[in-house]
């Protein structure tokens, strides 16, 4: 178990980190004022500070309750139940880019459905050819719309 | 009466066969997206908006639109039959309305929220065709530094009136400048704060972002919670319907004064969520049956639906007039008139009123066959949500992923939407807004520009934004509601000790 004050800390601590990245990052382009106005990196120089300052702020009010609460964030049994739905994801987004999104949905969708819903065959593969063919359909004939495509569609000859 | 011949105008433009099919596709697309779990109202509109980029102006955006309002009626008949609202907005339905369909009164329920949806957004678009002629002569006036305390106000509403934790909330505005900023300068024309990374050199879409915070988010969110549905089954009499109709006079007192709660949270960006919430509460405080809340009294279904698609039409009128969107869909929306080369502000009244006017004439059209369409088709879209998760689910994701490479088919998005599907995820966890973060995305350039254009005109002076009546007003409201929180706890201890 995460408790949710740990949580707090952690992500304050992320947001406190971007926001002073993006004003180091701001620098670069000066932070001053110049003949023909502010200098490009004046505005987010001052978000990013902001953005830090703040986070800062959440840093110290989530430390004060490190101690005082343990008011979980995520249980064991709920990341298992997250991880079961986001690591299928993220193989989703490999596959896309690897195989194109067509062929990668109709493996997700197969993937998904079989071995985690526990469909038969017959359905969990009817899913998984008929909605990637119908979002062709939609996508590339009728709005002309074209996505990310790898090596079969190649062989098909798109 | 010039806006009512203007509005006659739009009637014209409006009502064409091509668009009134495009009405109900997208007030059903809508519903649909309402309904499940996972995609929004915001989330919705980013995915279609990319098929937009080739049609007319005036037909995307009534498709748009009506996909939104379709979107608020679906949020809530989830919020009523399985007591999961589809949109965040539709929370406030749940107290009232799923306790009345458990008691076997479904239809009177749906009834009850979709007619007040229905009135609301009446009331909203009368607001806007009545306001929209004072409002464009109003801010023909402004320039640079009037901007900026426009949006600057904006902002400061968030910040005081949202409801969330004022920190968080400020880190979320923060982040959504900061991302907006990312890739080529629009004054300079430099590139900005892309770490040597090629991918950011051309920025980071709002829509990606939209998709990823809401959309997969949302689903991460709904994994873990455990998906339960609990249904009640929803068969629509027509008889009922009929009778909730005709009672619907009775509840006057309430129906109003939503109406106005919800107009001013629109125009004033608070938004659809914190109007519902506002609106629910003050029914409940000058209710005569207070006890009865919680518990399936109808007031507190009609106050929330009320105040939410009043909000909800009257966040187009900062839209349009000012460039300022008063919700999260608006925010969409709003970028993708600039996508579409049409200019959101005062300008836009005059260079193309068959646009403007052709919107908000849709905007009555669309509300009533919405309306219409959501009572006949309730049951269909009730039995989608019975489909097993492990079919939607995945199919969600693929619908996000999908919509996020069509926004500018860059394989590289699907990283962003991915990672903020974990951010939008952790920021929920953690109450931190999301909506600020989309309208700091997309009004991020515009509020920078009108900054350095102030300074520039002052030769960097600050004072500028205090120079007339006019930006002086909007910067002291801006600060008056920045403090908003620290003046009421201020009021709250004075009133205690006394």
């Amino acid at each position: 178990m995460i408790s949710r004050a740990s949580a707090e800390v952690v992500f304050a601590g992320f947001t406190a980190a971007f926001g002073a990245m993006i004003a180091w990052g701001a620098t670069e382009f000066g932070v001053g004022w110049s003949p023909s106005g502010p200098q490009p990196g004046t505005f987010p120089f001052y978000i990013g500070g902001l953005v830090a300052l703040a986070s800062l702020a959440n840093l110290g009010l989530a430390l004060r309750k490190v101690s005082a609460g343990d008011q979980p964030f995520i249980t064991a049994e709920q990341v298992r139940a997250v991880l079961r739905f986001v690591l299928p994801m993220i193989g989703f987004v490999v596959l896309s880019l690897w195989l194109g999104l067509y062929v990668a949905t109709a493996i997700y969708m197969f993937g998904v459905m079989r071995f985690q819903g526990r469909y038969p065959l017959w359905h969990s593969g009817l899913v998984a050819i008929g909605l990637p063919v119908a979002l062709f359909l939609l996508l590339e004939k009728g709005f002309r719309v074209s996505l990310l495509k790898g090596p079969l569609e190649a062989a098909l000859g798109y | 009466m010039e806006n009512l011949l203007a509005l006659l105008g739009g009637f014209s433009v409006a009502v064409t066969p091509f668009h009134i099919g495009l009405m109900i596709v997208g007030v059903l697309l809508g519903i649909l997206v309402g309904v499940l779990p996972g995609l929004g109202a915001p989330n919705g509109v980013s995915l279609l908006l990319p098929l937009t980029f080739s049609m007319d102006p005036v037909a995307a955006i009534i498709l748009l639109t009506s996909m939104y309002w379709g979107a608020l009626f679906g949020g809530s008949t989830t919020s009523i039959l399985f007591n999961i609202p589809g949109e965040p907005s539709s929370v406030a339905t749940t107290f009232d309305g799923y306790p009345l369909a458990q008691q076997g009164r479904a239809t009177e329920a749906l009834s009850l929220a979709f007619l007040s949806a229905g009135f609301g957004a009446l009331v909203g678009v009368i607001v806007i065709t009545l306001l929209s002629g004072f409002v464009q002569k109003f801010a023909l006036k402004f320039s640079s530094p009037e901007y900026f305390a426009v949006y600057f106000l904006a902002f400061a509403s968030f910040v005081g009136l949202g409801g969330a934790p004022i920190l968080k909330t400020i880190v979320s505005i923060g982040i959504g400048f900061a991302l907006a900023a990312v890739g080529m300068d629009s004054v300079s024309g430099s590139l900005r704060l892309t770490f040597e990374i090629d991918q950011l050199i051309a920025g980071v879409s709002f829509l990606v972002v939209v998709i990823g915070l809401f959309g997969i988010g949302e689903l991460i969110l709904t994994i873990e919670e455990g998906l339960q549905l609990k249904g009640i089954h929803a068969k629509v009499r027509p008889r009922d319907v009929w009778r909730t109709l005709l009672s619907m006079p009775r509840h006057w007192a309430t129906l109003l004064r939503s109406a106005l709660v919800g107009v001013w949270m629109g125009i004033t960006p608070g938004g659809p969520t914190a109007a519902s919430f506002m609106s629910y509460g003050l029914a409940k405080r000058f209710s005569k049956y207070r006890d009865n809340f919680g518990k399936g009294e109808p007031d507190g279904i009609i106050a929330p639906e009320t105040a939410d698609h009043s909000a909800g039409t009257a966040a187009m009128l900062p839209m349009l007039a000012l460039g300022i969107p008063g919700s999260a869909t608006a925010a969409v929306m709003l970028g993708g008139l600039m996508i579409w080369g049409l200019n959101p502000g005062p300008m836009l009244f005059v260079e193309r009123p068959d646009f403007v006017w052709g919107l908000i004439a849709s905007m009555y059209l669309g509300n009533v066959l919405a309306v219409v369409l959501v009572l006949a088709t309730v049951p269909l879209f009730a039995s989608i949500l019975r489909i097993p998760f492990a079919i939607i689910g995945p199919a969600i994701v693929v619908i996000c992923f999908i919509g996020a490479y069509t926004v500018g088919s860059r394989p590289f998005d699907l990283w962003l939407a991915l990672g903020f599907g974990f951010l939008g995820y952790v920021f929920k966890k953690l109450d931190y807004p999301i909506a600020p973060l989309v309208l700091a995305m997309v009004i991020g350039d515009k509020a920078e520009d009108a900054f350095r254009q102030s300074l520039i005109m002052s030769k960097g002076s600050m004072a500028i934004f205090w120079s007339n009546a006019l930006v002086a007003t909007l910067m002291g409201l801006g600060i008056v509601l920045l403090l908003w929180p620290i003046i009421t706890t201020l009021f709250g201890k004075v009133r205690s000790s006394a």
